[in-house]
């Protein structure tokens, strides 16, 4: 590349812009986009330890244990399991600075949890996303959108409260 | 297919950023957006690369002007409005590219940074090769113009 086209403006590609495209792109996907009344620095961290906070804001989810945690360039892989109905279902992890993708590993279910400092950083927008990466599932859209918006009202009181 | 956006990120985020500016960010959104959504559709792996690059060049050019698709009359693609440059004190590229419409931009971008041929972008853009000789022209004089002193 020339000097020239080093120096030309590049574009962001913040964590809830990835979550959104890559949510568009599956057909059962039902997600929940607003704003935590708490500061990112303090909002994220809780959010990134899963053991803690999933349970906690999540209603399907009674217990996270990570099995493995490795870093890569840029992210963390997490081998996590979430007990849903008494069933340890196993997910992979991929756990960046405002970004979070889970992936059972049957590839059945997938979630996705975005975040970016808002209002300068005093709150946080906050992005929630989960689908059946299955074809033919779009009729669980319905389904799914509940269960986000469950947990997104459940998350923002939490947050509301200071976690 | 997040390892493929995040594979895709950095040209992407060139391509748009230097066609739509500030509205890059929203560009490259409806650009993986375009590409996720219609990544079945793409019959031969190896053509991933120039098949993003015409989303993302096509996506830019629709966001940078607001929506339309409509063509532009090429007699009109210089702005006049762009405000002198102090290259003295900073070359301000973005400021010299806001002074070009999106298509100019987009010529500039695949000719001289991409390093396609004026036929490779007439191909992309869709419009006939001379089209392609008399914008990069123009591009490159009204950019040239403003960013030597």
């Amino acid at each position: 590349m020339s000097d020239l086209g080093r120096r030309w403006p590049v574009a962001e590609f913040g964590p809830i812009a990835r979550a959104r495209a890559l949510g568009a792109s599956l057909p059962s996907a039902a997600w929940t986009e607003g704003i935590l009344d708490a500061p990112y620095d303090t909002a994220w961290p809780w959010i990134a330890d899963l053991e803690v906070s999933v349970p906690r804001f999540d209603t399907q989810v009674r217990k996270v244990r990570v099995l493995e945690r490795a870093p890569v360039v840029g992210a963390q892989r997490l081998r996590i399991t979430a007990s849903t109905f008494g069933i340890a279902f196993p997910f992979d992890v991929r756990l960046e600075d405002g970004f979070c993708l889970m992936q059972a590993r049957a590839r059945l279910y997938l979630v996705l949890m975005a975040a970016e400092p808002h209002d300068g950083g005093t709150r946080t927008r906050f992005f929630h996303l989960e689908a059946v990466p299955l074809p033919g599932t779009r009729l669980l859209r319905g389904y799914l959108q509940r269960v986000v918006d469950a947990d997104f009202r459940n998350l923002a009181r939490l947050a509301a409260r200071g976690f | 297919m997040d390892a493929l956006v995040r594979e895709l990120m950095p040209y992407v985020g060139r391509v748009c950023g230097a066609i739509a500016l500030d509205r890059g960010d929203d560009a490259m959104q409806e650009t993986f957006i375009a590409v996720l959504r219609n990544l079945g559709s793409l019959r031969e792996p190896a053509a991933l690369h120039g098949w993003v690059r015409r989303i993302a060049v096509r996506e830019s050019i629709r966001v940078a002007r607001g929506g339309r698709e409509d063509p532009v009359d090429p007699a009109t693609l210089v702005s006049n409005t762009v405000a002198p440059v102090d290259v003295a004190t900073v070359v301000d590229v973005r400021t010299i590219l806001a002074g070009l419409a999106p298509e100019q931009r987009a010529i500039l971008v695949l000719r001289d940074v991409d390093g396609l041929s004026e036929t490779e972008a007439a191909g992309l853009l869709g419009v006939a090769e001379g089209t392609v000789k008399s914008r990069l022209h123009r591009a490159r004089s009204a950019f040239i113009r403003r960013w030597e002193p």
